[in-house]
């Protein structure tokens, strides 16, 4: 076939490919028959009402000299690692404030750390393009230096985010900026499989974050600059499962909602949205109204029952508490009591779900959790 | 490039074909109609796919199942360890690390 034939049949294929999607969107928009917070409102549902000292800032972990780029929770024991502009890894003692750790980096420009499940290592990423594991048992030397005891190279651009499958100390999932994602091997350093990429269907810009269910950890999703999330099953990787659209711009962020069948999104567009993932149905819109309509937002995080929708947005130290029920922000964590004094570029939950860390350009963390009265129903 | 012909001095003869492109356009071309049959499987799925209210249902109730610390009303059950951010400390210890 000469290339001029191609060109053709590719222009066909095009359009096919585009009638096809715009079907798609047509058949979506007729199912979206309802959304989350008017569904909850004809249910006579009324918003979460806040205290002003019901969230509060109960501790402030200070050490880092660098903004604060990423944050993780260990499953248990309330440690968390913190990575930061300072070329550092803390780990903290999240109840008594206390450092444990303060590993110094072979390459200052991380993005992202995670604790592993059993908690006695962390990994980071960025833009040296390596995901690096550091046994938390290794002896550091007095300037702070520990041999890195894994390199996970293989990505061909920065490694934006890094998730350990949960249970599971040998097994790991990063993002990159190459627009893959890949499964990893912790104990070979060997990559299991790519998801996307030139050969397959995947995403078609740089990807930013990946979250693995809790409930399914063979799925995970991925937000990327295409403005698209997707779902993606491990033991397939030659395509995504479902493709979610809607964002209208870079989707910095995905958490998986904690029963493991929704996940939400934060996009540079400024809103969050939420997804169903067996039908795909976007089931909601978060968008502030008013002054910083459009802000990019950083970082979400899910309360333990999904009530609560915490989000960083890219201006001030604005944190916004949204009722995902209702689509109302019932609290902005910038005005309380002992903010942070930049913006927020990273939130994680506690295991057990009672308190929040938020970490900030400020080069604090902070955590917050409920000192009100609580009603049991 | 694929040349046309050429004379016996080894020069082109004019007629010479582009076919730089030719291999890059039909991995284009195959990953296009790999994705025309995934956009006619999803479509097949949502004839037969219930509306959104029904998702929206199975959200609220999902929600309303689990106790939440961070809220102010919340189902049960409560755990114990949900204040121990407002505890006092159990032990005095020094930080573990030199560094900071």
């Amino acid at each position: 076939m000469s290339v001029s034939e191609l060109k053709e049949r590719h222009a066909v294929a095009t359009e096919t490919v585009n009638n096809l999607r715009d079907r798609l969107r047509q058949r979506r928009l007729q199912l979206l028959d309802t959304d989350v917070a008017r569904y909850s409102s004809a249910q006579g549902r009324t918003p979460v009402s806040f205290g002003a000292t019901d969230l509060v800032c109960c501790r402030t972990l200070q050490g880092h000299t660098g903004k604060v780029y990423s944050l993780d929770w260990t499953p248990e024991r309330n440690r968390i690692v913190s990575a930061s502009q300072d070329g550092r890894l803390i780990v903290w003692n999240a109840l008594t404030s206390q450092k444990t750790h303060a590993i110094k980096l072979p390459c200052a420009w991380v993005m992202t750390c995670a604790f592993s499940p059993n908690g006695q290592s962390v990994a980071c990423g960025g833009l040296d393009s390596v995901c690096s594991i550091f046994s938390l048992s290794s002896t550091a030397d007095k300037d702070g230096t520990v041999p890195v005891s894994r390199m996970l190279s293989g990505h061909r651009g920065y490694v934006s985010c890094c998730q350990y499958v949960p249970n599971e100390d040998a097994h790991l999932i990063t993002s990159s900026g190459d627009q893959t994602c890949i499964l990893w091997d912790v104990t070979t350093g060997l990559k299991t499989s790519v998801f996307g990429g030139e050969f397959q269907s995947g995403h078609t810009a740089d990807v930013l974050s990946v979250s693995i269910s809790g409930s399914n950890p063979n799925w995970f999703i991925s937000g990327s600059c295409d403005s698209t999330a997707r779902l993606w099953d491990t033991r397939a990787a030659s395509r995504a499962v479902r493709t979610f659209h809607g964002h209208e711009g870079d989707v910095n962020t995905v958490k998986f909602f904690p029963d493991g069948y929704r996940f939400g999104t934060g996009s540079d567009d400024g809103t969050c949205r939420l997804y169903d993932i067996r039908t795909g149905h976007q089931l909601q819109v978060y968008q502030p109204h008013g002054d910083g309509e459009n802000t990019p937002v950083t970082s979400i995080a899910f309360s333990v029952s999904g009530r609560l929708l915490f989000a960083g947005y890219a201006s001030n130290n604005t944190c916004y508490v949204w009722d995902t029920l209702l689509g109302e922000v019932v609290l902005d964590l910038g005005l309380v009591q002992d903010s942070h004094k930049n913006r927020i570029s990273c939130l994680g939950l506690s295991a057990d779900g009672s308190a929040l860390c938020t970490g900030s350009w400020d080069s604090n963390l902070k955590i917050w959790a409920f000192g009100g009265h609580r009603r049991v129903i | 490039m694929e040349a046309g012909s050429s004379n016996s001095s080894g020069q082109l003869s004019g007629r010479v074909v582009d076919t730089r492109g030719k291999h890059r356009i039909q991995a284009e071309l195959k990953r296009l109609q790999q994705e025309s049959r995934f956009l006619e499987e999803e479509l097949e799925q949502l004839e037969k796919m219930e509306n959104a209210s029904a998702s929206c249902k199975e959200f609220l109730d999902s929600v309303d199942s689990k106790p939440d610390p961070l809220l102010p009303e919340t189902t049960g059950p409560v755990n114990a360890t949900w204040d121990q951010w407002f505890e006092g400390p159990k032990e005095a210890k020094r930080c573990g690390c030199s560094i900071l």
